[in-house]
Parts: C-alpha cells; structure tokens; sequence
C-alpha cells in the first residue's frame, strides 16, 4: 500500500462468470443475493400495490359487493405479509446488503453462503405466499391474532401458508444480517473506524443488529402458533396455560422493530444523498450516529403502544407511551441534521434529492400523527381506526416507497453502470406524492372524524364515510400509477439507461470507487482510510501526484543551465 | 366523534392536544426542509463548503426536543388520568342503585354483542342504559379477540378470551349511539356493529320489565315446542334436546 490507490482499475484475467441468471441463482457473491432481493422487492411492491387498489375499489363505495368478506379478508393478509416480508425488508435489506460492504471497503462478505442461504430461504418464503394463494390463503389479517388465527376459527391450511411464508423469509432475513453485522465489524478496510464510516453503513450495521434480536423472537411466536395448530398446543389459548396476550407482545416487537428499521434505512440513505448533492458533509456524524442507534432501541421498546386496549396495567401502557414520546429526542435530532446538512450547500435537484425530500416530508406526517396515536387516551379512540392505519402508511410509504426510491435512483447506476431516467424519475415522483396525499389524508379524516374501522370489507350507507373512501380509492389509484412508472423506469434504465462510469454523483464514499457495476471481488486494492470523505482524499491525492508529474516534467524540460 | 360522556370529553381533548403537537412538528419540519432547499439550492453562483460543525447545538435542539416530548407525556398522563376517573351516578340517574354502579355484561362472540343486565334481562346488539349513571361494563368474549368501541361513549377496549376486561363510563345525554367492534374477528367482521341506547331512568325501568316478559314469554313458547315435539316424535331417550342445551348454555 505505498502506492497512492488509483480510481480506474484495470479488472483483466477474472474468471468468467457464469451467464445471466446461473450467475445470479448459483453465486454467494453479496451482490448477486442482494439483486435477488431487490428485484423480488420490486415485484412484490407491484402485486402489494396491486392488492391495496383491490381492496380499496372494495372500499370505493358503500356496502359494495364487489368482494365476499371472505375474499377481503384473504387479500388483506395477503397484503400485510407481502407489504412487510416481501416488499419492505428485502428491499432495505437487499440495499444494505449490496452497498454496506463496499462502502466499508469490504471484498466481499465475510460469511457468504449463509446470506446465500438467507435469499433462497427468502425466495422459498415468497413461493409458498403465493403458491398459498392457489388454494387457500390467510384469513387472518395483517398481524394474525390468535385465537381468530387458531385452528378452531380458520382450519384450513391459510394460516400455515401464511406462517410458514414469512417465516421462511424471517429466518433469510435473520441469516442475512448475522453476514452483515459480521461484515461490516470485521471486514471493514484499514483505516474505516465507526467514526468515519458512512451513515448508511452505520445504518445496516445498527438495522443487523436488530433484526438479530427481532426476528428470532417472531420466529419463535410464529413456531408456537403452528405448534398450537398442528400439534395440539395450547400456548395461544386460554384456560390451558396459555394466553392470547403472549402472541400480541412477541409480535408486537417484531412490527415496530421493522417498522425502525424502515425509517433507520431511509435516514442513513437520505444521510448519504444530502451529503453528496449538496457538496456538505453530515452536519454532525456522531449525532446522527448516536440517534439512529437511540431509534432502533427506543423505537422497539415503544411495541406497546400497539396494546393500549388490551387487558395489560396501565402502568405499562404508560411506559410505552414515554418510549414512543422519548422518540421526539432522536427523530428530532435526525432531521435536524439532515436539514443542516443542505446548509451553505449547493443543492442539486436530481430525482434522488427528489425522492429524499419527499421521503422526509412524508415520514414527518406519518411520525406526528404517530405520535398523537401514541397518546394513551388519544389513542382509546383513534387505535384500529383508519387514521391509524394512515399513520402507519405515510411512515412506511415515506420510508420504503420514498426513501427505497431515493436509495434505488442514487445507487442504480453503481448497480447496473446506467442512470435511470431523470425525466421519468420527476414524473413518478410527483405522481407517488400526489397519490399518497390523496390516499391517506381522507383516509386519516373518515378514521378521526367518523370512527371507520380498519380492516372492515365494507362500510354502510349513512356514516358520513362515502365521500372519504372514494377519494381514497382514487388516491391509491394514483399510488399505483406511480409504482408504475418507477418500476418501468427501473426495467427500461437497466439496458437503456445512460451509461454512468464508476461515480456518477461525485459521491466521497467508497462504493463510488469501485467500478459499476463492482467485479465480484469489489476491489483491486483495499484503500486506506484517512477520514469520513475516503474518496475524496483520493481525489487530492490523484491531482496532487498529477500536478507533481507535471512540475516535474516542466522542470526536466527546462534547459539546464 | 362527538363525546357525550365526562370521559370521552377528556379524551377528546387529549385527541385535540395531540393534533396541535403534531401540526407543530409538521410544520416546522417542513419549513426547515423546503426552506433549506429553496434556499441553498445550487446553479446560483453558490459553491459548495464545508458547513463547520457545532457540537453545543445538537444539545440544545436535543433540550428543546426534550421538552416538547415531557409536556406531551405530562399532558397525555392528566388526560388519561381524567378519562379513567368517571363521576358517579347523578341525582338524575337509576336511583334504585343508591350509588353503585350499573354493571352491565359484554359479551362478544362471532359476530354480535350479548348484553347481560342484573336481573336476568339481556340483549342482543342493542344496549339500553339510563341517562347520568355510573356503568360498569365487564367485557368478556367466547371466541377471538373484538375490541367493543362507541366511541362517544367511552374508551375502547378488548374483549379477550380468558380475561376479564371493564370499562366505566357515564351518558351525558340521552339519544342513540354507535359502535363498532375495531378488531379483526372474522368474515361478518364489518357488520359486527352495536347501538347504545341512552334513555330516562324510567324508561330504562320499563324496558328491563318488558324485557324479562319477553324472554319469559319466549322461553315459555319454546318450552310448548318442545314438548310437543316430545309428544309427536317417540325418540325422547332422556338425553338434552338441541333447544334445552341452548337454554342450559344461555343461563
């Protein structure tokens, strides 16, 4: 390493890979496991969106009769376990997956075959999904609560389907983050300590490290439910030992851990792109470092905020509301920095600053009316509400739809070596806003004002709702629209976008010195790390030798005296 | 919602606390963030450098934050508080109480409310109570989890197997009301829908008198059927007909 590491690598002499698909299907390479994801996520955002329009063109009218109750309540399931395990967390993790290690300067992963293991768990859990779909799917709800989701009230095999599903994806996703946190504690290059890291590893690295402690618990509340169904058990039930509460507590915890992870991601991507389009480093790293971590942890002990109508001690509920409202400290933080981030900057308005500002504009919305539903007594009216379930939407809409766009435009080109279209980028942008402030604002209002239920096939005449839910239904539409139009804008950049070399954006983070799209072993050389702008010391150092070069061949040509 | 019981008021406030605390948040978020944007836009001759650290502000926004976060958590707590804390009954209210609370049965089960009064008298989906008096509502369900949920009237609350729930709460008015279960519990979910029917004490009197006349009426019917099934088909063996294993599980 006494060489001065040099941006343009030669990547001659490498074993050829495999084509196509039998590279990607057969290799442990990060990067292959991380495109299975991303592009599975992409896919499953289109049938999710997909399912929230169906229901809502149920929900478009009153008493409508377009679906059986039966027929609602399988694509509400459906749609909860798609949103959530095969949307959502593949594609944030996918991301992570695929940009941590080389923004850390890794070469690769440290345990590869047990992320590769992970996606094609991952893989398995999104065939018996929808292979369940074929005959019998849940009808058990989003979160499927014993005892509706006991072999008493649903015995077909639904709910085993469902459970198996996602489980099967939970324990990809489990696998995927003990490679990550491996990775990035041990392979990061020399040089990378934490403080110089950038934010979006610092991100993964604290959203592994979560769902190490998340995932295994709704592995076990998921193996208990299919012990309770299969096997004669009684951990759900009542009178036997057992009890219902148990499976909202462990569930609980998984959802509002993922629903952390969500927004950490969408902060550590939003981080990375403020940074680069504005020319400004973070305005102060460990801030947000130390916030990101506070989120992951206050965030999920705020779980029972999801019980305040549930039989537990006031006490407790009080106790998740100080976590949830504790929140304010570390979400406030974290905006605060990134607004500072733009300051005496030069922002440029690219579609991934687009897609970050909304991000954070939507997830704000979603955030405040979290925090009014996190109020004990506020929320013994508004909880199950459609306002609850608009909250929730405009959080992790702003965080996985908003935020994973920005991830996905900023870091496309390192992907697949092209940009994606700007100017498609623009109109679906606009489109997905407009969508999601039509979706959920009167779905907020009827939830608020009129006290519709969520979950509900229908809703009746003379509640005062019919207007609400039409321009809702229409919303969606929109949404849907807008999915659209970035998925087709993704498909057609991938051969037909401009061609970006190895950093687009003039980004100061590794993984803009690698090529793109990266060889399999990442990099030529492991750079040495000086500060938390490595490429940018890389940068200096190469006009600095130039200028040396230069210096020196003026000096050689001079006439010697 | 339009509350009309001293608990849903408290509530109701709190719901109002809530909105503003969340307009402010929006808002200011939303001023710093467009704000910084139109402002430090480039392509205006600006040139990008480095913004200079200050390791004192992140405290004083966390303080700030802080704050905001414990007068919310202090609020919330008072109006919670309030919410739970019913008056008792009025001298306007059920005077046969003398002060007690008038405890009433919930019970949910796939899809409906079954509504137990003292005195044997019960309801399905309709519950009548008196105006001004303290109700004492025990919740139990036979199957899943429902969440009972009138919200002019009272907080929500579940009704889970296996655990004895309650809510208190006082009518201010007189009037209907309207409910509906708020948990997912299965394909007639939606219309799993409950009215409150908030009269006079007397009225209340009356219609628990014709109530219990009319289940004793009923009853009686269907011991009349009964029978004269027993009479017509020879196949009593001495075991439990359908109808009296119902009346045996209704009481």
């Amino acid at each position: 390493m006494n060489e001065t590491p040099h941006p343009e690598i030669a990547v001659d002499g490498f074993p050829p890979r495999r084509s196509g698909w039998a590279q990607i299907v057969t290799s442990a390479d990060h990067k292959d496991v991380a495109k299975i994801l991303m592009v599975g996520a992409g896919g499953f955002l289109f049938i999710a969106a997909l399912e929230l329009l169906l229901m809502r063109l149920q929900l478009a009218i009153p008493e409508n009769t377009f679906m059986e109750p039966y027929t609602f309540n399988r694509v509400l399931s459906l749609y909860g376990g798609t949103a959530i395990f095969f949307f959502a967390l593949p594609l944030v993790l996918g991301l992570f997956l695929y940009i941590a290690p080389l923004q850390v300067g890794a070469r690769g992963t440290v345990l590869p075959r047990l992320s590769q293991l992970g996606g094609a768990l991952w893989v398995g859990g999104a065939v018996v999904l929808y292979a369940g779909f074929l005959w019998t799917p849940s009808e058990a709800g989003v979160n499927p609560l014993p005892p509706l989701s006991e072999l008493a009230f649903l015995s077909n095999n639904g709910v085993d389907a469902w459970l198996t599903a996602c489980g099967l994806a939970t324990l990809g996703f489990v696998l995927i983050a003990i490679d990550l946190s491996a990775t990035l504690r041990v392979a990061r290059a020399p040089g990378m300590a934490w403080r110089r890291a950038p934010l979006f590893a610092w991100s993964a690295a604290v959203s592994s490290w979560l769902m190490l402690v998340i995932g295994p618990i709704l592995l076990a509340a998921f193996t208990m439910l299919m012990i309770d169904r299969n096997y004669g058990g009684t951990f759900f039930a009542d009178g036997a030992g057992g009890s219902p509460l148990l499976w909202q507590h462990l569930t609980w915890i998984f959802y509002s851990g993922t629903y952390m992870l969500v927004l950490i991601f969408a902060f550590g991507a939003i981080a990375e792109i403020f940074s680069v389009f504005s020319g400004n480093p973070i305005f102060d790293r460990r801030a947000m470092m130390a916030s990101i971590a506070a989120v992951a942890v206050l965030g999920t002990l705020a779980y029972l905020q999801n019980m305040y109508t549930a039989p537990i001690g006031l006490g407790w509920k009080f106790f998740g509301m100080l976590m949830a409202l504790s929140l304010i400290v570390p979400i406030g933080l974290i905006f605060f920095n990134l607004i500072a981030t733009l300051k005496d900057g030069a922002l440029q308005m690219r579609a991934p600053v687009l897609f970050a500002i909304g991000a954070l504009s939507v997830i704000s919305i979603g955030l405040a009316a979290e925090m009014q539903q996190s109020l004990v007594g506020a929320a013994w009216y508004l909880k199950n509400t459609t306002d609850s379930t608009a909250a929730t939407h405009f959080a992790l809409i702003g965080g996985a739809v908003f935020g994973g766009f920005a991830a996905l435009h900023f870091w496309f080109p390192k992907i697949t070596g092209r940009t994606m279209g700007e100017q498609l980028g623009r109109i679906s942008f606009w489109t997905l806003a407009v969508g999601t402030l039509v979706a959920f604002v009167p779905m907020a209002l009827a939830g608020w004002e009129e006290d519709q239920v969520v979950d509900a096939y229908k809703f009746f005449n003379h509640t005062g709702v019919n207007f609400y839910n039409l321009i809702a239904s229409i919303g969606v539409l929109i949404l849907f629209v807008g999915v659209i139009l970035v998925l087709a804008n993704a498909v057609a950049s991938v051969k037909g976008g401009a061609r970006a070399g190895h950093d687009p954006w003039g980004g100061d983070t590794l993984e803009w010195f690698a090529l793109s799209p990266p060889p399999p072993h990442n990099f030529d050389v492991q750079p040495d790390v000086r500060s938390d702008r490595p490429l940018r010391d890389i940068r200096a150092a190469i006009a600095r030798r130039a200028h040396e070069v230069e210096e020196r061949a003026a000096r050689e040509s001079q006439p010697v005296a | 919602m339009t509350p009309h019981s001293p608990g849903t008021g408290q509530i109701n406030t709190l719901i109002w606390i809530g909105f503003f605390a969340a307009l402010i948040v929006v808002v200011a978020i939303n001023l710093g963030l467009f704000g910084a944007v139109r402002r430090f836009r480039g392509g205006r001759g600006r040139s990008a450098s480095a913004a200079p650290a200050h390791p004192g502000i992140q405290f004083r926004v966390a303080g700030v934050l802080a704050g905001f976060a414990i007068v919310l958590f202090v609020l919330a707590i008072i109006f919670t508080s309030n919410a739970l804390s019913t008056p008792s009954t009025t001298s306007a209210g059920l005077a046969s109480l003398k002060g007690e609370p008038l405890v009433i049965k919930a019970t949910g089960q796939q899809w409906l409310w079954r509504y137990n009064y003292p005195n044997g008298a019960f309801t399905y989906w309709k519950l009548v109570i008196p105006v001004d008096t303290e109700i004492e509502m025990k919740l139990e369900s036979t199957d899943v989890v429902h969440t009972w949920s009138v919200p002019d009237l009272a907080p929500k609350v579940d009704a889970v197997p296996g655990k004895d729930t309650q809510v208190i709460f006082r009518a201010d008015a007189e009037g209907e009301f309207f409910g509906q279960a708020a948990t997912l519990s299965g394909q007639a979910y939606a219309p799993m829908r409950t009215t409150v029917e908030v009269v006079s004490p007397e009225r209340y009197e009356e219609f628990i008198v014709e109530q219990q006349k009319g289940i004793k009426k009923g009853q009686e019917a269907a011991e009349e059927i009964e029978s004269e099934k027993l009479k017509t088909e020879e196949e009593a063996e001495g075991g439990e007909t359908a109808a009296e294993a119902n009346e045996a599980e209704e009481e």
